[in-house]
């Protein structure tokens, strides 16, 4: 709660300065100037664990550390997730074998890599013929309820794989900062921020961006009845930017969403809004790795001031907002 | 398996990207880490199957402008995970791709002297590109590094002292890194 609390406050004076901010992305491969975008339309999905063990974590906690990543997905409101844990097996979560299969595999290569996911695509017909996690086991793990000092939690990470797995891309919602010898997260308000937390660390449960994204991909019109959503477009010298992190706060909830103009036009949409006045801020993409959210073939714009919508924005029930424009100038 | 399909009544623009857990690299240990730090532009990336064909894998040749630390040869080819076979495209998530024609700076790493890949997944890659006001070439991703090598400093998103870099500037700063690394 109180990390919680430090956010808001960290988004109100935002109206004053220029702190940080949140989103949601959603999956998608590009195959030409054609678009797939991952979903599940089939439940339960059905995966394996690779039946390997680690120092401090066997492949039953792994599976099990699996299985409370798909129940928390599956227990947000308002969606149809549902999963099944079919049996371990001998491979390794690669590809090939045209199995959903997550375990730990040793990937010495991928030397800053925790976790990842792939896919496997059959571009003439758009269908995904194969999924796979892989937790590198060339990092420390942990599966202790409370964690460990020193080694990264698998419950966590395998929340934030299960994520992509569902089809969810990364949320900006975090801040990290410098220290001597290296950098750190020093806040996120959701599972799926990129960058790892210090070893030790606990990031077990989707919050309001993390619910937001998932909703609006396996959501129910129970939601799509309750949410509205934000369109607008962010221009900079009086033309579109691509990439601008767009987010909307909610002054009554605390809560915080956002997504990213996609287009030369420099348009946007958020769904999956709550109801009512929101503040929408913008904010370039220029602290991270860009490809660790967008096509780098989209020229993505990073040189520009952080800016705010002059006034709150009201998002209707079921409906979307007026068309906002927010222009920023370069830095 | 095949229980995937894709669904384009999406409330929202969808949008291809990558997405996986790293930990993060700040610029000075992205120098220092790396054995080679080349400028050039790829001329080459083929997939083929790795790991008696249960992986996907890319190999990228890259025709080399100037390197900035070390030296492969005037032409030098690393491997991304991922790739395109036929019909079938693997998408490694978190991996950088790379198309004839790209212009960028490679951090690249070598292990038991095999063919090289890039350091951190897609935070050693960083791509060049024109400025659209000036023409000149530059570094699109900003450095992400400390104004002191002590001390703790937030990121703040914004910064306007964070901007994608001439190419001159960006090798300027690897450089200096280096000679800062060198007197340590």
């Amino acid at each position: 709660m109180k990390r919680a609390a430090a956010w808001i406050l960290a988004c109100v004076v935002a109206l004053a300065t220029a702190p940080t901010a949140f989103a949601y992305l959603k999956l998608g491969v590009r195959q030409g100037s054609r678009l797939i975008t991952l979903r599940w339309n089939a439940m339960p999905i059905r995966y394996f664990i690779t039946n390997r063990d680690v120092p401090n974590v066997t492949a039953p906690q792994l599976r099990d550390a699996v299985g409370r990543g798909f129940a928390s997905w599956a227990a947000v409101p308002n969606v149809t997730i549902s999963s099944e844990f079919v049996g371990f097996t001998g491979f390794s979560p690669v590809s090939g074998d045209n199995a959903t299969v997550l375990g730990f595999s040793n990937r010495p290569e991928l030397d800053r890599v925790l976790g990842s996911t792939s896919f496997t695509v059959d571009t003439v017909t758009g269908e995904i013929v194969e999924s796979d996690v892989f937790f590198n086991s060339a990092f420390a793990w942990s599966a202790a309820t409370p964690g460990e000092t020193d080694r990264q939690d698998i419950g966590s990470i395998a929340l934030h794989e299960i994520g992509h797995l569902l089809g969810l891309g990364h949320s900006m919602l975090g801040e990290t900062q410098l220290f001597s010898g290296g950098r750190r997260v020093l806040g996120a308000e959701a599972v799926m921020f990129p960058i790892a937390f210090s070893p030790g660390t606990l990031n077990r449960a989707p919050r309001a961006d993390d619910i937001a994204g998932i909703s609006d991909i396996y959501g129910t019109d129970t939601f799509r009845n309750t949410t509205g959503s934000i369109t607008g477009r962010v221009t900079k010298n009086g033309s579109g930017v691509i990439g601008a992190h767009v987010i909307t706060f909610n002054p009554a909830s605390g809560r915080l969403i956002g997504g990213f103009t996609l287009s030369q036009d420099g348009t946007f949409t958020i769904a999956g809004i709550e109801p009512g006045p929101q503040l929408v801020r913008v904010e370039p993409l220029d602290d991270g790795d860009i490809a660790s959210f967008l096509d780098t073939s989209l020229n993505i714009d990073v040189d520009f001031r952080p800016a705010f919508y002059s006034r709150l924005v009201t998002v209707p029930r079921r409906g979307t907002s007026r068309s906002i424009e927010i222009a920023v100038v370069a830095k | 398996m095949r229980r995937l399909a894709l669904c384009a009544s999406l409330l929202i623009l969808p949008v291809a990207l990558h997405a996986t857990v790293i930990l993060p690299i700040e610029f000075r240990e992205l120098v220092t880490s790396s054995a080679v730090i080349v400028h050039g532009r790829v001329t080459d990336a083929r997939s083929a199957f790795v790991d008696e064909r249960r992986s996907v894998e890319t190999f990228v040749t890259l025709d080399v402008d100037e390197y900035f630390k070390g030296n492969l040869g005037h032409h030098v080819t690393f491997r991304v995970p991922g790739g395109q076979i036929g019909r079938y495209k693997t998408v490694f998530i978190g991996a950088p791709e790379f198309a004839e024609g790209d212009e960028v700076v490679l951090f690249l790493k070598t292990a038991g002297g095999g063919i090289p890949f890039v350091t951190g997944l897609s935070q050693g890659a960083f791509r060049v590109l024109p400025d659209a006001a000036s023409g000149r070439k530059v570094v699109t991703t900003p450095i992400v590094m400390g104004k002191s090598t002590g001390g703790v400093e937030t990121i703040v998103r914004g910064d306007p002292t964070r901007r994608p870099l001439p190419i001159e500037s960006f090798r300027d700063a690897v450089r200096q890194v280096l000679a800062e690394a060198a007197r340590q």
